[in-house]
């Protein structure tokens, strides 16, 4: 209280309490929370192209004088050039590759998204219920963890997706499978630092139920070690949907995705090698600045740890 | 005028806020058993403070968590009765026990960690009323009132996180949490061991003159005997998971009859050097508590052990002092120099 009181700005005195307490809420610094603190100007750049993606994934439709991704516009295997549609080139079919990269984009982000969100979704389900009852709930959310581990993500996928035939829908659902185990981790792990602290047991005294401990109580401090880890874990899916769309188990053929284009320029590499770099610099970009912004977030999360 | 209102000292009182009969806790850990409370009997009045002193391990805090019925269910059993104004809380469904919960609260030594990171001030005191469904509009008065209680103004803590405040003022953010639901009994568990001296007279003054304007039921867990001292009207002394001695503050303080509380006594730090107690002599070290020694578990450690200790346990009985003593050889001449060491 006596600190309270010194934040008061000093030739104003103060006489009821109403306006002494507006005085302290004028003194007090309001919008500091929204800063966002220690970012390095790559880190911005890659937090601006990630977002300028996103936008560009979902308004692609209205980019004025775009050609349309599935049919010729032009010559095939033209070299880049200073027109929109053929800045990165033609493919062998004489479609734009910067049309086939930004459908390409909304494919892969909508995949990414909806497997990130099954994976953390389940994840965070099995995960918490793991961490707050123990047991055998634990164990088998263990066993389950280590041994998706354990297997090679691309072998795990292959399978799912070769039993059940490539589509968007199976394909997304396979890569969410993919990530549960490394949520429930995450969750699990923070569950059980939080609930041996004092804040739980004296919501416990209150009364409070298993479920608002953790969706009220115990969530809302997982969010912070969950931001940091779900863009890694997002880049390792663009490239592992990459892989399987390379490896011809992606998205069905006339559908443009990274991994497709990768792949069928291939063919063409010793003729045509620039047509190649759409695509890659796509995935390398995208993937270089979601590891990027993952490391930011894992860094803010471990120096206000250190601040108590 | 609150002279003659007292109640009468003496163990026939009627209607305790909490009574507890015969508790015991046993904590099962990869097969190994351990007790860390047994078989303990105490009462708590409106308006009354128990202080239950001992050294870390001799279950102050698990008696404190086993009364709130806080303690993990895995590995641990807990037997005999707590009673809440006469209802045994074991034998209530857990849907019972959560609207009970309001009634009985807990105040922890490190109020920061008591408190959820991501709140407020003003959330963390509105917490025990969301939990237990009171309308929003008797909630801002009872917050208010909360707030007052322990000196703070409402518009002053608004908006503002724990963080931004010192130890002494979360702790009293803590109480202000406690009072909110409007209990009639607080365990205080080392609710000032974390805290500077001078902020924990403050600390101390506050939780008593609370307990004496709600009438509530104070359970005071601390190492400290000075402070116990202070704020108990009765006190019990633990000694691995037994009540070893029980008596009002003077009695306990006074004249010490168990050797143990003795030992505790010596140990309270003092100024001036020619007046602390000399130990009787050079003491062995603690017991494993997984194997405690037979008869009384004080014996390896007591300078009066003889071998009937090593025999039969003591049970309490009463000593010369007027308290309750479980020992076989108790001390009864007054401590000189004691009273002075501990003040």
């Amino acid at each position: 209280m006596t600190g309270a009181r010194s934040r008061k700005p000093a030739g104003k005195p103060v006489a009821d309490p109403q306006s002494l307490s507006e005085a302290v809420a004028a003194a007090r610094p309001r919008l500091s929370r929204l800063r966002l603190p220690g970012g390095t100007p790559v880190e911005a750049v890659c937090a601006a192209f990630l977002l300028l993606l996103v936008l560009l994934a979902l308004f692609v439709d209205f980019i004025p004088g775009l050609a349309s991704p599935n049919f010729p516009y032009g010559d095939f295997s033209q070299p880049p050039d200073l027109t929109l549609n053929g800045i990165l080139g033609t493919d062998a079919i004489g479609r734009s590759i910067l049309s086939r990269v930004l459908y390409g984009a909304r494919t892969s982000i909508s995949i990414v998204f909806f497997a990130t969100l099954i994976s953390l979704g389940f994840g965070l389900l099995f995960g918490m219920v793991a961490g707050f009852y123990r047991g055998s709930v634990e164990r088998a959310v263990d066993l389950y963890a280590n041994t998706m581990a354990s297997l090679p993500p691309i072998l795990v996928i292959l399978a799912l997706v070769a039993s059940t035939g490539s589509s968007v829908f199976t394909i997304t659902v396979a890569l969410g499978i993919l990530d549960i185990g490394t949520y429930a981790r995450v969750a699990k792990g923070g569950v059980i630092s939080q609930s041996n602290r004092d804040y739980i047991l004296a919501a416990r005294a209150m009364g409070a139920s298993d479920a608002r401990l953790l969706l009220k109580e115990i969530l809302p401090n997982l969010v912070p070690a969950l931001t940091a880890i779900v863009p890694t874990l997002m880049a390792g899916l663009i490239i592992t949907e990459g892989s399987l769309s390379f490896l011809g188990y992606g998205i069905p053929a006339p559908a443009p995705s990274w991994g497709g284009m990768i792949a069928s320029s291939t063919d063409l590499l010793s003729r045509y090698p620039l047509l190649i770099f759409g695509p890659v610099l796509a995935i390398v970009i995208t993937v270089y600045a979601l590891n990027t912004v993952g490391d930011y977030f894992a860094r803010r999360l471990s120096s206000r740890e250190r601040q108590g | 005028m609150s002279q003659n209102k007292m109640p009468a000292a003496g163990p026939l009182k009627a209607d305790p806020v909490l009574e507890v009969r015969g508790l015991s806790v046993t904590f099962t850990r990869s097969g190994k058993e351990f007790r860390a409370v047994d078989n303990v009997f105490f009462s708590v009045e409106a308006g009354e403070t128990l202080g239950l002193v001992g050294e870390s391990g001799s279950g102050k805090t698990t008696i404190g968590r086993a009364l709130l019925r806080l303690l993990t269910s895995a590995g641990t059993s807990i037997d005999g009765q707590v009673l809440y104004r006469g209802r045994d809380l074991s034998a209530l469904s857990r849907a019972e026990m959560r609207k009970l919960r309001g009634r009985l609260q807990m105040i922890f030594q490190d109020p920061v960690s008591s408190f959820n990171p991501r709140r407020k001030v003003e959330d963390i005191v509105a917490e025990g009323l969301d939990i237990q469904g009171f309308p929003k509009a008797e909630r801002a008065e009872r917050i208010e009132a909360a707030l007052a209680a322990v000196g703070f103004n409402r518009a002053l803590v608004a908006g503002r996180r724990p963080h931004q405040f010192s130890g002494g003022q979360c702790q009293r953010i803590a109480i202000a949490r406690a009072l909110a639901v409007e209990p009639d009994l607080i365990v205080c568990d080392e609710p000032v061991a974390s805290l500077d001296v001078s902020v924990q007279a403050h600390i101390i003054n506050l939780l008593q003159d609370i307990r004496a304007d709600r009438k509530l039921g104070l359970i005071f867990i601390s190492h400290d005997l000075a402070v116990v001292k202070n704020v108990s009207d009765k006190v019990a002394v633990l000694y691995m998971g037994k009540i070893v001695e029980v008596g009002t503050g003077a009695q306990i303080y006074d004249r010490p009859a168990h050797p143990y509380t003795r030992t505790l006594l010596e140990a309270v730090p003092v100024v001036d050097a020619s007046r602390k107690l000399v130990p009787e002599r050079e003491r062995s070290l603690k017991p494993s508590r997984m194997r405690p020694p037979s008869g009384c578990a004080f014996r390896t450690r007591c300078p009066r052990a003889s071998d009937k200790c090593a025999e039969r346990e003591p049970l309490l009985s009463p000593a010369p002092g007027g308290q309750l003593v479980a020992c076989h050889h108790p001390h009864d001449e007054p401590a000189p120099g004691l009273k002075a060491a501990a003040a």
